[in-house]
């Protein structure tokens, strides 16, 4: 992305024939990825025509192209001198200063950039979280699925969130939603009992609190303790009738009971709150499955596959479709299920 | 955002296990005599075979009438290891061990007279089959290994001789559960032995990130099981390339058999970690088809592979056919196969309960029997996870469980109490009625302790235990239906994990005091008994003729 924007200024075929002759060779060999040499023809360059910018732009160029960040940042500053409103030169500078932990330094350089990214990523080191995730979400609408842009806002919100609770828990270290956080925590490090205790004490202090119903409920499913995961979703489903998640938490407490009758009423609920999830379209197919209506569960699973096609619930369904189609004679659709549920397999093991 | 919305609870084990306020069952003994120590040597380079033994047999070697105890052991694992490997399985500690039951309830080790003592220095311990071959009345023991299996021949006389070597059964590799069963009803035993995987010490290694853990099952190639089918001569012949047995590679821990589909051949159901189960359909014509995956018996009702490691195949709810039960690594609830009768099964894990009973847990020996007698088979499993410091990975999982006691309410299991005093780390389990008081008892393995004895303390409710005698099919009428007053039980002494039970067939009669016997043996004879009367021990004897 770096070399493509370089030489957009084109000044140096106007310069002297000898510059321009090292100017060429530097290029040529910057080509041949030969940037001992190309560092050498640039430097020639800049030393033959100290006024010219792109011999300051290619030479701070090649220099990152070596990985030798710390050499390029003299000669990009030169350039900007020459040059102050040069954004390949800040483009360039920015990314060699962010390179070298002067992310301080970097970010005037990099807010000229149309691209938010190493924007972002400079703020996060500065500890402008809230910045750096609106840059980074900007950028990520830019390019979507960007594995690097979502690793960084993945951080930054993680950042951002941390200094949330840090400051909760240390103004209001007793408050119901300082109990929230340590349990949310304690989840997280599968301390349970941890979790279960403080989920406990935010709910003694704030009753009400309906996140905290929901929470307890998934420790104890988290623990495979179902009805007591089934107690905390009924108080949630009942301070917040249209919240989907506990509706659908709920269904899924009591399918892990074999209770399919109340699990499928209360993943129908679930769906209407919110149509076309498919976690819910899945349970309500097993739900069905289960109480042996085999046309629901072909139905939700069946819409279920027009929504997802390649996870790992779409290979489920199929793989509850290939049983349906089993138990009905149908051979052939059962054997198609078959291969589609096995064609979305992970690839076994090479050992 | 759905994700986010619907995220997957991170699956933990459980906060505490809660049982039913049920009447116990079992009192925990420590029989007199019965001072065997399973020595597993665990060692901090973590070699897989150390959490994976030992098996148990409940076996009348000498005819008595009462039963004994086989009891498999490990063997000296030094870290590191160096090849040839020697486990030191000359010195008396490491030894297996076979426990003579007394008449007063006591054993006495009888291991070095039997000529059981040393089983060879490369040999680390794994599970135990039984079954008589050579159809002279009394029970032969295999011994399977990590090294070299091992034939016992009984001599009828209170000693064994290794007939490995003659009989061609020594396998090799890393064997696990076997069993003897009559593939073809030629009426002699043939011999099936899973193997776990293509594994040695030499290229073993550790896994886990800070804490250092037993690998995974994916961490190795897969390898086949063995087929052995009897000759009749003392010999047997290893088919498990003509048989199909050998097409397909696995990772088993667990076989057990059953005729499945009613066609008069027993059919094998294995149990592997990590990957799909395999159900092997018995062809009747020699060769076998794997057929799991389109039976529906192969992985769980969403599709996914599990850690199979102990199977049953009996009937739980009392349709008269055979169903699997697989026992199973937390997060994989144990997987209840219903069989339709129509060639496939129904994953039937949640509406039978056991699915909440069974998530947090890992299971490993586990039997179908029915422990109060009220004509409904309950499940007895032994638990406790494959890690030693899994406690350190994940609090919420455990090394040591107790073993689960679930009684069957008309086809529903619901948690009692097993009297376990301590939580273990079970693996190998083995069921009969040590006390011949007609209650199922049951023997359970544990690493680096005692065998656990949980004597079932009886009650009220009738019952009738059938000891077949085979004439012209196998002597042990392994492989025989036997349906008393609507309730099933397929012949054989295999299932569990590594470990062999009683092969007298129990049933608990509830308020019935007489029964009505069908036996349908693997030689095809139906033999109906009628009016027989409840609590006896009833030697059923196959009729010459049809």
């Amino acid at each position: 992305m770096i070399h493509a924007l370089l030489f957009l200024a084109l000044a140096w075929q106007t310069a002297s024939p000898q510059v321009t002759e090292h100017m060429q060779a530097g290029i040529a060999a910057e080509k041949e990825k030969n940037f001992d040499l190309s560092i050498k023809e640039f430097k020639q360059v800049t030393e033959l025509d100290p006024s010219l910018v792109d011999g300051f732009l290619s030479l701070g160029q090649a220099y990152m192209d070596e990985g030798d960040y710390g050499s390029a940042i003299p000669a990009l500053k030169h350039a900007l001198e020459l040059s102050p409103d040069s954004l390949p030169a800040h483009q360039l500078l920015g990314y060699s200063l962010l390179s070298q932990g002067y992310a301080r330094e970097a970010i005037p350089h990099l807010e000229r950039l149309p691209d938010k990214t190493t924007l972002g990523i400079a703020q996060i080191q500065t500890g402008q979280l809230p910045e750096a995730v609106a840059n980074l979400q900007k950028a990520l609408s830019e390019h979507p699925n960007n594995p690097d842009i979502l690793y960084y806002l993945g951080r930054a919100s993680g950042l951002l969130a941390k200094q949330s609770i840090d400051t909760l828990l240390a103004a209001y270290p007793d408050s119901a939603r300082a109990h929230q956080a340590m349990a949310e925590n304690y989840f997280v490090l599968r301390r349970m009992d941890d979790a279960e205790k403080e989920y406990k004490d935010a709910l003694r202090l704030r009753p009400g609190l309906p996140e905290v119903h929901l929470a307890l409920g998934e420790v104890y499913a988290g623990a495979f303790q179902w009805s007591k995961a089934e107690e905390q979703f009924r108080i949630q489903v009942k301070l917040q009738p249209g919240n989907a998640e506990a509706a659908y938490r709920l269904g899924e407490s009591l399918l892990e009971q074999g209770k399919s009758q109340e699990a499928r009423a209360e993943l129908v609920r679930a769906d209407k709150l919110m149509p076309d999830m498919p976690e819910t379209l899945y349970a309500l197919g097993k739900a069905a499955s289960l109480e042996g209506d085999n046309p629901a569960a072909e139905k939700s699973w069946t819409k279920l596959l027009s929504i997802e096609k390649q996870s790992s619930l779409a290979a489920q369904a199929h793989f509850g479709l290939a049983g349906i189609y089993r138990k009905e004679g149908k051979t052939a659709e059962a054997k198609q299920e078959m291969q589609a549920f096995q064609a979305l397999q992970p690839a076994p093991s090479p050992k | 955002m759905l994700n986010i919305l619907f995220r997957a609870a991170i699956a933990v084990s459980l906060l505490s296990q809660t049982a039913a306020t049920v009447p116990t069952t079992f009192d925990v003994v420590a029989p007199r005599g019965l001072d065997f120590t399973l020595e597993n040597s665990p060692t901090p380079q973590k070699y897989l075979i150390e959490t994976m033994p030992g098996g148990v047999a409940l076996l009348d070697y000498n005819n008595d009438g009462l039963l004994d105890i086989f009891l498999v052991n490990g063997g000296r694992i030094t870290g590191p290891m160096t090849t040839p490997e020697n486990f030191g399985r000359h010195d008396p500690r490491y030894w297996n061990r076979l426990y003579r039951q007394n008449k007063d309830g006591s054993f006495t080790d009888v291991t070095e007279q039997a000529g059981l003592a040393n089983a060879g220095d490369g040999n680390y311990g794994m599970g135990v089959a039984v079954g008589d071959y050579d159809n002279d009345g009394y029970p032969d023991i295999y011994v399977t290994s990590y090294g070299k299996n091992i034939l016992y021949h009984n001599n009828g006389d209170g000693t064994f001789t290794d007939v490995t070597a003659k009989a061609g059964v020594a396998a090799g590799g890393w064997s696990v559960s076997a069993g003897f069963f009559d593939y073809d009803n030629d009426g002699k035993l043939d011999l099936f032995v899973t193997r776990y995987m293509d594994w040695d010490t030499k290229h073993s290694h550790d896994c886990g990130g800070n804490y250092h853990t037993y690998c995974p099952p994916e961490e190795f190639p897969a390898t086949t099981n063995i087929l052995y089918h009897n000759n009749g001569d003392g010999t047997f012949t290893d088919v498990s390339k003509s048989s199909g047995i050998a097409a397909k590679k696995g990772r088993a821990l667990g076989v057990a058999f059953a005729d499945y589909d009613g066609d008069g051949f027993t059919d094998i159901y294995v149990a592997n970690d990590g990957m799909q189960q395999y159900l092997f359909h018995n062809n009747g014509n020699g060769t076998f088809s794997e057929v799991g995956l389109e039976a529906g018996a192969a992985l769980s009702q969403d599709g996914r592979r599990l850690s199979g490691m102990g199977v049953v195949f009996q009937d739980y709810d009392n349709d008269g056919r055979p169903d699997a039960i697989v026992t199973e690594l937390p997060r994989e609830i144990y997987g209840v196969y219903h069989n339709e009768g129509d060639g496939t099964f129904t994953y039937r894990s949640l509406e039978t309960g056991l699915g909440i009973l069974s998530s947090g847990s890992s299971g490993w020996g586990v039997g179908l029997e029915d422990f109060d007698n009220d004509g409904w088979k309950d499940l007895f499993v032994a638990q406790g996870h494959v890690l030693d410091n899994v406690e350190q990975i994940d609090p919420s999982l455990h090394y040591f469980e107790k073993p689960l006691l679930a009684m069957n309410h008309n086809g529903r299991f619901e948690r009692v109490d097993s009297a376990a005093p301590a939580p273990w780390a079970g693996r190998g389990a083995a069921f009969g009625d040590l006390n011949n008081d007609g209650w199922q008892d049951v023997v359970m393995t544990i690493l680096g302790g005692r065998p656990q004895v949980f004597m079932n303390r009886g009650g009220k409710a009738h019952w009738l235990t059938i000891i077949l005698r085979g004439t012209r099919s196998n002597r042990d009428g392994f492989g025989a239906r036997v349906q008393v007053n609507g309730q099933t039980r397929f012949a054989t002494s295999s299932g569990s994990y590594l470990s062999a039970s009683d092969k007298r067939l129990h049933f608990g009669l509830g308020s019935a005091e007489k029964a009505k016997v069908d036996v349908i043996w693997p030689s095809g004879i139906h033999q109906t008994l009628n009016d027989v009367h409840a609590d006896q021990f009833l030697e059923v004897r196959e009729p010459e003729k049809p």
